[in-house]
Formats: C-alpha cells, sequence, structure tokens
C-alpha cells in the first residue's frame, strides 16, 4: 500500500470508466471472504486468551478475565521465558547490526575481481532451508558446547539470517554516495568512524529494518529453540509455547486458555512491530525479489 | 587500492567466520557423517565407521523415503505452485483493480493476509490444530454443526490438503506483496495505449498485464517453491507428519529420523539430499535473476 496515493493520481487517467454494480459487489464480496479466512483463525487466539474456560473452538467468554494472563506468570513460569527472549533476540540484533554493517557496507565499496563471486555465494546461502541442516548444526553445536548456552542461540540467531540481512544492507548503502565517505577520510577519519559517523547516518532506514527483522526473526524462530534448548532455565517464549500445547495427546489435557495467553504475548509483539513498519519492511522484501 | 580492499575484506570477516559456522560448516559435516553410521547415543555415536554410500543405498531402497518424496512434492505444488502463487497473484490483481477504483475494502484483506504471514510458523500451525479439531475444533464445532451437518475428521480424512490449506494461509502474503509491487512498475500509459485502440478490459489484462508479470512471476515461483519445500514447523505442529507419514515431508523425515531412531549418520543423508535438490533450484533462481538484473 505504500504508493496507495501516488498510483491513484498517476493512474486516474488510466482508469477504466465506471464500474458496473454486479463488479462493485463481486470484488467486495471476495475481500470479505478473504479477510474472514485469513481473520477467522486469530479470533480464536484473541477470545481463549481471555476466558477462563476456553476451549479449542471460537466462542465469546461469558466473562472476559486476565486470569489466564496471570497464571501463566504464577503458574507457569512465563516471565522468565519472556526475558530469555528478549535477550537473546536483543543480543542477536546487536550482533546482526554490527555485522551486517561492516559486511554490507564492505561489499558495496570493494573492488575485487572475486566480488561477483561473494555476492553470489551470499545469495546462495539465503536459498539454504534450516531444516536441512538442523541436523548437522545440532552435531555441531553439541560438539562446540554451544547446546544449552545463550551464547549458542544468539550465534546461530545472528547467522540464520544474515545473507538476506547482507545482501539487503549492500543495497541500502549502494545507494549512499561516495563523495561522502571520500570528504570525511580527507578530514582524517579512518575508515571505521567514516562509516558509523557519516555514513551509517544516510543508511539509517536500512539500519532500522535490518534491526527489526534480525529481533523478530529471533524472537519468532523455533526450530534452533527446540534441537538447542532441553533445560527449564534457557526456555523462551516459543519453547514454552510449545510445552502448553505439546501436552496435546498426553496425560493432561490442553489448557487452551493457558496456550492462547501465551500465544498472545509471543505473536502480538511480532504483529505489531511488523504492522508499525510495514512500509519499510515490504518495500525491502520487493527491492530483494526484484533486484537480485 | 589494494589497502583498502583489504580493509573491506576485514569487514566482511565476522559475518563471513558465522555463515562458515553455521551454514557452510552444517553442510560439510552432512556430506561427511552421510558416510558414517554416526549414531545419537551407543557404540556408534563415539566410534562411528566410514561406511562410504551405505546410507545413501539404504536411503534409496527405503519404500518410506519414497513416500516422503512424493509427500513433499504434492505438498509443494499443492500450497506453493497452485495455492500461494495462483491465489496471491489474484488478490494482488484484485487489490490493485479496486485501488484503482478508489474501492476501500482491498486494503482489509491485504491487511487480514500479512497479518496471516508476519505471524510466527508455530502459532500459525497451532490456529489450525484449533480449527480441525475433530470434537472441539471451530470448523466442525462452529462451523458446521450451526449448518446442521455432522462433524468431519478433517486430519484423520484430508490430512495432505488440510496440512496445505494451512500453509497457503500462511504464505500467500510473499507473491501478493511481490505481484502488487510488480503492478506499481507498469507504466499507465500502456493501457491507455491499448484502450485508444479499442482493446477491452479482458485484452488489455492478457496482452499487457500478465506479460509484464512474466519475469518476476518466474522468481517469485522458485523462491515460494525453495521456502515451501524446507517447510518445518506448520506440519510439525498441525500433524507432526501423521496420520502414519501421511504429510511426512522431507524435512520432517530427516528430523525423525535423526532424533526419534538417532541415526545421525542416516539423517545426515536425507539432508544431504535436501541440499542438493535446494542446490538445483537456487541456481536455476539466481540465475534467472541474473539474467533480469
Amino acid at each position: 500500500m505504500t504508493t496507495r496515493a501516488a498510483s491513484r493520481v498517476t493512474r486516474t487517467a488510466a482508469a477504466p470508466r465506471g464500474a458496473s454494480w454486479i463488479e462493485a459487489l463481486a470484488v467486495h464480496v471476495v475481500f470479505v471472504l478473504v479477510a474472514v479466512f485469513f481473520l477467522v483463525p486469530f479470533l480464536w487466539l484473541f477470545t481463549a486468551a481471555f476466558d477462563a474456560n476456553a476451549e479449542a473452538y471460537i466462542r465469546f467468554p461469558a466473562q472476559p478475565t486476565l486470569n489466564n494472563f496471570v497464571r501463566i506468570f504464577t503458574e507457569h513460569d512465563f516471565g522468565r521465558a519472556l526475558a530469555n527472549s528478549v535477550f537473546v533476540a536483543g543480543a542477536t540484533m546487536l550482533l546482526d547490526v554490527v555485522a551486517v554493517a561492516l559486511a554490507g557496507y564492505s561489499l558495496s565499496r570493494l573492488e575485487w575481481r572475486f566480488k561477483s563471486w561473494i555476492t553470489y555465494a551470499v545469495l546462495l546461502l539465503q536459498t539454504m532451508p534450516l531444516s536441512a541442516t538442523m541436523v548437522p548444526i545440532y552435531g555441531l553445536a553439541r560438539a562446540l558446547g554451544l547446546r544449552n548456552s545463550y551464547l549458542g542461540l544468539i550465534l546461530i540467531h545472528a547467522a540464520i539470517e544474515l545473507p538476506f540481512l547482507i545482501w539487503l544492507m549492500k543495497g541500502f548503502f549502494d545507494n549512499v554516495p561516495r563523495y561522502l565517505e571520500e570528504a570525511a577520510w580527507l578530514d582524517g577519519r579512518s575508515k571505521l568512524r567514516a562509516l558509523a559517523e557519516v555514513v551509517l547516518p544516510v543508511a539509517r532506514n536500512g539500519i532500522g529494518v535490518v534491526a527489526g527483522l534480525s529481533f523478530l526473526a529471533a524472537w519468532a524462530e523455533v526450530l534452533m529453540m527446540i534441537i538447542l534448548i532441553d533445560t527449564q532455565d534457557l526456555k523462551t517464549v516459543p519453547l514454552a509455547f510449545y510445552e502448553a500445547l505439546r501436552t496435546r495427546g498426553g496425560y493432561t489435557e490442553v489448557q487452551y486458555g493457558i496456550v492462547a495467553a501465551m500465544g498472545v504475548l509471543y505473536a502480538v509483539p511480532v504483529m505489531a512491530i511488523f504492522l508499525a513498519t510495514r512500509r519499510m519492511m515490504v518495500r525491502g522484501l520487493i527491492a530483494t525479489s526484484r533486484g537480485l | 587500492m589494494v589497502a583498502r580492499n583489504s580493509t573491506y575484506l576485514v569487514g566482511v570477516t565476522p559475518a563471513a567466520l558465522l555463515l562458515a559456522l553455521f551454514f557452510v560448516g552444517p553442510a560439510l559435516w552432512a556430506l561427511y557423517s552421510s558416510l558414517t553410521n554416526l549414531a545419537l547415543v551407543g557404540i556408534d555415536a563415539a566410534n562411528p565407521r566410514f561406511v562410504g554410500l551405505d546410507n545413501y543405498a539404504r536411503l534409496f531402497a527405503d519404500p518410506d523415503f519414497w513416500t516422503v518424496i512424493r509427500n513433499s512434492v504434492v505438498f509443494v505444488v499443492g500450497s506453493a505452485v497452485i495455492g500461494q502463487f495462483v491465489l496471491g497473484l489474484a488478490l494482488a490483481l484484485l487489490i490493485d483493480h479496486a485501488e484503482h477504483r478508489g474501492w476501500w475494502l482491498g486494503a482489509l484483506a491485504y491487511g487480514a493476509v500479512l497479518l496471516a504471514w508476519v505471524n510466527p510458523a508455530l502459532i500459525a500451525g497451532f490456529l489450525w490444530v484449533a480449527m480441525y479439531d475433530f470434537f472441539f475444533g471451530s470448523l466442525n464445532h462452529v462451523f458446521l454443526s450451526s449448518l446442521g451437518f455432522g462433524p468431519v475428521d478433517w486430519i484423520g480424512s484430508f490430512p495432505m490438503p488440510a496440512v496445505i490449506l494451512a500453509n497457503i494461509w500462511r504464505g500467500t502474503a510473499f507473491t501478493m506483496i511481490i505481484f502488487l509491487g510488480a503492478l506499481k512498475t507498469i507504466p499507465p500509459d500502456i493501457y491507455e495505449a491499448a484502450r485508444i485502440d479499442g482493446a477491452n478490459a479482458w485484452r488489455r489484462f492478457w496482452d499487457h498485464t500478465l506479460p509484464s508479470l512474466r519475469p518476476i512471476a518466474a522468481l517469485a515461483l522458485l523462491s515460494i517453491t525453495m521456502s515451501t519445500f524446507g517447510t518445518f514447523i506448520v506440519i510439525q505442529a498441525l500433524t507432526n507428519g501423521g496420520p502414519g507419514i501421511a504429510t511426512e515431508v522431507i524435512a520432517l523425515y530427516a528430523f525423525h529420523t535423526a532424533f526419534k531412531s538417532f541415526s545421525i549418520g542416516y539423517g545426515s543423508a536425507i539432508a544431504v539430499v535436501m541440499l542438493a535438490l535446494n542446490f538445483a533450484f537456487a541456481v536455476v533462481y539466481l540465475n534467472w535473476s541474473r539474467a533480469r538484473a
């Protein structure tokens, strides 16, 4: 929706004559059906979380309550999971911003005959599915003592999104004119200081996208959490949620209210950050797919 | 020039180390351990032996493996090629059209599709567990019963369509966004000229809109094929590959082999097959996208 207003202006000339009411009705019915299909599953999440006797099906709570949210903290140690997740995602974000700023800038400015090979390799890595390498990553993490450790979680989550983020950030740096940093070098600043003080402020939108995406990815990711963590101390939000719903088929019944309350706290930050920054995110995404 | 480049090469180092450790390393390790009988527990865990191509021979002789490959193909074709691609394209065209008409309801559909995409995969999987549940799921307990129908065993009777639907729900936004972006780059004067030539809306669509989307469509298709091929969490949360191995795709198969039967060497052979297939797709993808640039 980024260029909505603009496209309306530029295209009014090309806009076809008035629509028939049948067309208007048909299009609107389709939109309503699409919205219903995509929103109904969420309806369950947001009603069950506030329902003291939540069930698997959608129903509006007779007496809305915050009790489920209180219980996940008092009975299910969700506070620890939240703290762990915020810490891991925050540290991942910091590491990614530094590594991506350095690598993206360097790749943007490098003049070397193997440069196209490096970019090609980065893009190739970007397409590698995590689910293919999870078994080897498990073996590697075990051998290096990176299982059940914050360091392991942070390093691996920083690595997962790295190829995509480097590529994205390189694009932002490509658009920063070189005379800016060259002027800074003449002032006697080092390469690193010129990058930090002159180039980064110009490319701050890119850094914002990198920070947002790396935080969100580490917050939401669950596959690596499952294979790397098996102690309660390091339990993160997705693991707490996973645990709560895995009682399905076990001896205890799933407490849907608890699962939903955890689900809300797990999903809402992701949705909120993404929707608040969606213009930038969507632009970044389109740029990636277009300019490869 | 050389000095300047060496600074830049230093700048790439931290990222390169992380990528070497967690991308290249695991891929090479998979290649190596697929040639051994490495196990998670027992005597083979401590002293793995080199077994040559035994793991691959065993894999290709395993009827389950071919079921899993077939499941993966059905899943990718159903949820990516048919579902996400067609639905994403149709939605992009409709939303773009509605924007020209000044109809705001397109924004609601756009937001709803986007919301399903940005929420974590694990949530997506569980939301559909709650939809499909036989006794208390929304589909049976609310939807079908209010229409006077009896319950349907969605996951038991239609396991693959059920996971495909859930994955379409989750993944359609990507193609929709890509196509919406591409539609905005079509210069409006093309349509103006066509209309002056007397082309009706249908002709303009077939002759101008679709051809200008073709290059981006090829890339979007390859891209969602690769990401759908690696789908793990949604299916694991929803069916865990069941009932039986009806929805066991290759990523789940690698996981179950390694962590349920504890054979890392055999599991690595599956990972290598996955990586090889993905690599083939990726090379085609990168060459096509380079041809465009």
